[in-house]
């Protein structure tokens, strides 16, 4: 009967990997991923030159409204005449009225009134000009000598390069872009095991639904079907990531040196060399780091590595759990209720995953990352920071034992309800099926 | 031979009891009618001896020795609700669920070809089981059924869905089958049918056999062993001839516009000496048993059964 199981994995696995939709979502998801952080940005630079709103001053101290600056957003207009009248006038989006004591007073109030909504980023921005007018006024009026060129002697900013110190190679690897990385492993592991779980499902309620698992049955052994299927699916996902993997670090390795400028290239070969001073002065460190770490094809294929093995470890449990659901329900729509049962932890765990992407060494992070029903993902997004390998092996080990002991209960629930039609069953009937002898 | 034997088979679910102490022994080369009205516990009765779920008592015996997974290679069951992968294409499919059975790829292809040339269904190799009619699919669906070559048959409604001449050319497919060796449990509520085909039935109620045996003993007992006689002539004459031979005599006209005398011979009397007494009597037409319908005997031995 071994060589069944073989025949279901294979044949869940072609059916799959045979359809034109596995190869265009393999090639487009890539692109999606790279529009959905793009997006925001570009959505952001449209956004800004739309707006414009005109601000009419109403200046009672006499101070400010000379001295406000116009932009392409905002466009401020000084008037002498009173609120009321200037509430009348028709160009103006909204009114700003400066107090009088706001030299003397410690924390002068503005009132900004507004014709329709007020944009946050206007505000934002009188506010800031405002106190920058004051507080210049109040540094002029201690009467310093050369206090422009102190002022500029000042002005500083300051840039960052982390060295990891307990590693053979120094490494450098800002926790910016660990802590990016981390999130979209996250987001990988998210889509994965979710859509990848529900393909198991929804397969199995078609099996269920046509009378395939009558015939089938008959000759596997109903937990080999499953596990036949589960198997197979998390094949696909592995297909998948190694395509994206093939294709990451075909790109860092190749296509990256050849389009990128050369002063960059060799400012990250001297990132690379631990030899800061060799760098240019335009140079931007995060920016070099992604760079670098973008062209370690070493780095690159360690992380796919470990995404790979939470990603089965995660797929099969949780593919379990979404088995059992699929073989007690005869349809999608009853399936969505017990779905909580799945989707809940996993949403957990991308918030999670979330905090622990800034700062991975929190005792909730650890643990999280630990638990099996959260650990896929939140200690893909502790990954990038370079965590101890032991925490990693201790992940892994919890997360495959539960897979066993979820594949345990799960068959034995999908063994009676293969052949349960009709009634949606409750949690508590679905407990009471696994103590079926 | 019995190829199966099904010895006090219990099974029971959280609030019903399904099968109660069933027993039933299916003649090698027969065709061997599961009857019960729905519910009765047929299904579960079929997945026990398909090893999909076990009894909770009894045994079951196949080919000689008791019943194990391995032996499942020898069984073709055609379920009553068709299963097939609507997006997978039927010659695929069809390599699929023979491998399952046990067949190597090159044999399952061989036996393949020859069923879809029998059928004449060549050209469908490559569609999708979802761009075929009900009908068609059917028929892909009674090849995967039997293209292992089982040594025991299991059809589940069999007719149902199709043409009464796609009908006919299934019914000689499975006369067929039977004339080659293998032997054939037929479920069906179609009583009509039971009487074309079947030789034994079991008749299953409330879980439990209430009736088992020939189907043509069974028909004949149901009236208890009557006959019916067509003739023209005089039926008090006739009746007055055959004296303590016959009792319980009944008098009716058939179609034809014949006389029709329904009796019950009595034990002592030889069939041969009614026939001669009646020839001489009246123009005697024709005399057979008194066979009831199945369809008389499953209403009643349900309704019997069912108080």
């Amino acid at each position: 009967m071994n060589s069944n199981i073989k025949l279901v994995i294979s044949r869940e696995y072609r059916e799959r990997v045979g359809k034109k939709s596995f190869l265009i979502t393999t090639i487009l998801m890539p692109i999606l991923m790279l529009g959905l952080m793009v997006a925001p940005a570009l959505i952001m630079s449209i956004g800004m030159g739309q707006s414009k709103t005109t601000v009419v001053v109403v200046d009672n101290s006499g101070i400010v409204a000379n001295e406000l600056k116009s932009d392409e957003n905002t466009v401020f207009m000084p008037t002498d005449a009173t609120v009321d009248s200037a509430m009348r006038r028709a160009d103006a989006d909204a009114i700003l009225v400066i107090p009088r004591e706001l030299m003397t007073s410690k924390k002068p109030s503005l009132k900004y009134y507004s014709n329709g909504p007020s944009s946050m980023l206007v505000e934002t921005t009188i506010r800031s000009a405002v106190n920058e007018i004051v507080e210049q006024r109040r540094l002029r009026d201690y009467d310093i000598e050369n206090l422009g060129e102190i002022m500029q002697a000042v002005e500083c900013d300051v840039d960052m390069s982390t060295v990891r110190l307990d590693r053979e190679n120094a490494e450098t690897a800002s926790s910016e872009l660990s802590s990016g990385l981390g999130i979209m492993l996250t987001f990988v592991l998210y889509m994965f095991l979710l859509l990848y779980g529900q393909m198991v499902m929804t397969s199995i309620i078609e099996e269920k639904n046509n009378r395939v698992l009558e015939i089938v049955v008959s000759s596997v052994k109903p937990a080999q079907m499953m596990m036949g299927k589960i198997i197979g699916v998390a094949f696909v996902a592995v297909t998948q990531i190694v395509i994206w993997g093939v294709l990451i670090a075909a790109m860092s390795s190749l296509v990256l040196p050849a389009i990128m400028p050369d002063q960059i290239m060799a400012d990250v070969a001297a990132l690379n060399a631990g030899n800061t001073a060799a760098l240019s002065d335009t140079a931007d460190i995060s920016l070099l780091q992604a760079v670098a770490a973008l062209g370690n094809v070493g780095y690159i294929l360690q992380i796919i590595g470990v995404l790979t093995l939470f990603l089965v470890g995660g797929f099969l449990f949780y593919a379990s759990i979404y088995a059992a659901i699929g073989s007690a329900v005869d349809n999608i729509q009853d399936a969505s209720q017990l779905q909580t049962v799945t989707v809940v932890p996993v949403i957990i765990g991308l918030i999670c995953a979330m905090g622990a992407a800034t700062d991975p060494n929190t005792p909730v992070a650890f643990w999280m990352s630990i638990i099996p029903f959260t650990s896929p993902m939140v200690m893909m997004a502790r990954v990038p920071f370079g965590i101890p390998a032991w925490e990693i092996i201790v992940s892994l080990a919890l997360l495959f034992i539960s897979f066993i002991g979820m594949v345990w209960v799960a068959a034995k629930i999908y063994r009676v309800g293969i052949f349960m039609y009709g009634k949606k069953p409750t949690v508590k009937e679905l407990i009471r099926w696994v103590k079926y002898k | 031979m019995d190829i199966l034997k099904v010895d006090n088979v219990s099974k029971s679910y959280t609030n019903h009891l399904a099968l109660d102490n069933v027993s039933l022994s299916v003649p090698e080369g027969s065709v061997y009618g599961l009857l019960g009205p729905n519910g009765a516990g047929k299904t579960t009765l079929i997945r026990i001896i398909n090893h999909i779920t076990a009894p909770d008592s009894g045994a079951v015996t196949f080919d000689g020795h008791q019943l194990t997974q391995d032996d499942v290679v020898h069984i073709g069951y055609l379920p009553e609700e068709r299963g097939l992968y609507k997006k997978m294409k039927v010659g695929e499919q069809a390599l699929y669920f023979a491998r399952l059975k046990g067949l190597s790829k090159r044999d399952a292809v061989v036996e393949l070809r020859r069923w879809f040339e029998r059928f004449e269904i060549m050209d469908w190799w490559d569609k999708k089981v979802e761009e075929l009619s009900k009908g068609m699919a059917q028929k892909v669906q009674f090849i995967v059924t039997v293209l292992h070559r089982p040594k025991l048959l299991i059809f589940d409604e069999p007719f149902s869905g199709f043409d009464p001449i796609n009908a006919n050319l299934l019914k000689e497919e499975i006369m067929r089958l039977r004339d080659g060796g293998s032997t054939v449990i037929f479920s069906t509520h179609n009583m009509a049918s039971v009487e074309e085909v079947c030789d034994h039935i079991s008749l299953i109620n409330h879980g439990r056999n209430v009736l088992s045996g020939n189907v043509d003993d069974l028909r004949r007992r149901y009236f208890g062993n009557r006959y019916e006689l067509a003739y023209k002539g005089d039926s008090d004459e006739l009746s007055r001839a055959l004296g303590d031979m016959a009792t319980e005599i009944e008098l009716s006209l058939n179609p034809e516009g014949y006389s029709v005398m329904s009796l019950r011979k009595t034990d002592s009397a030889a069939l041969r000496d009614v026939i001669d007494v009646s020839n001489r009597t009246v123009e005697l037409i024709s005399i057979a048993p008194a066979l009831a319908s199945m369809n008389q005997i499953f209403i009643r031995t349900v309704k019997d059964t069912t108080l």
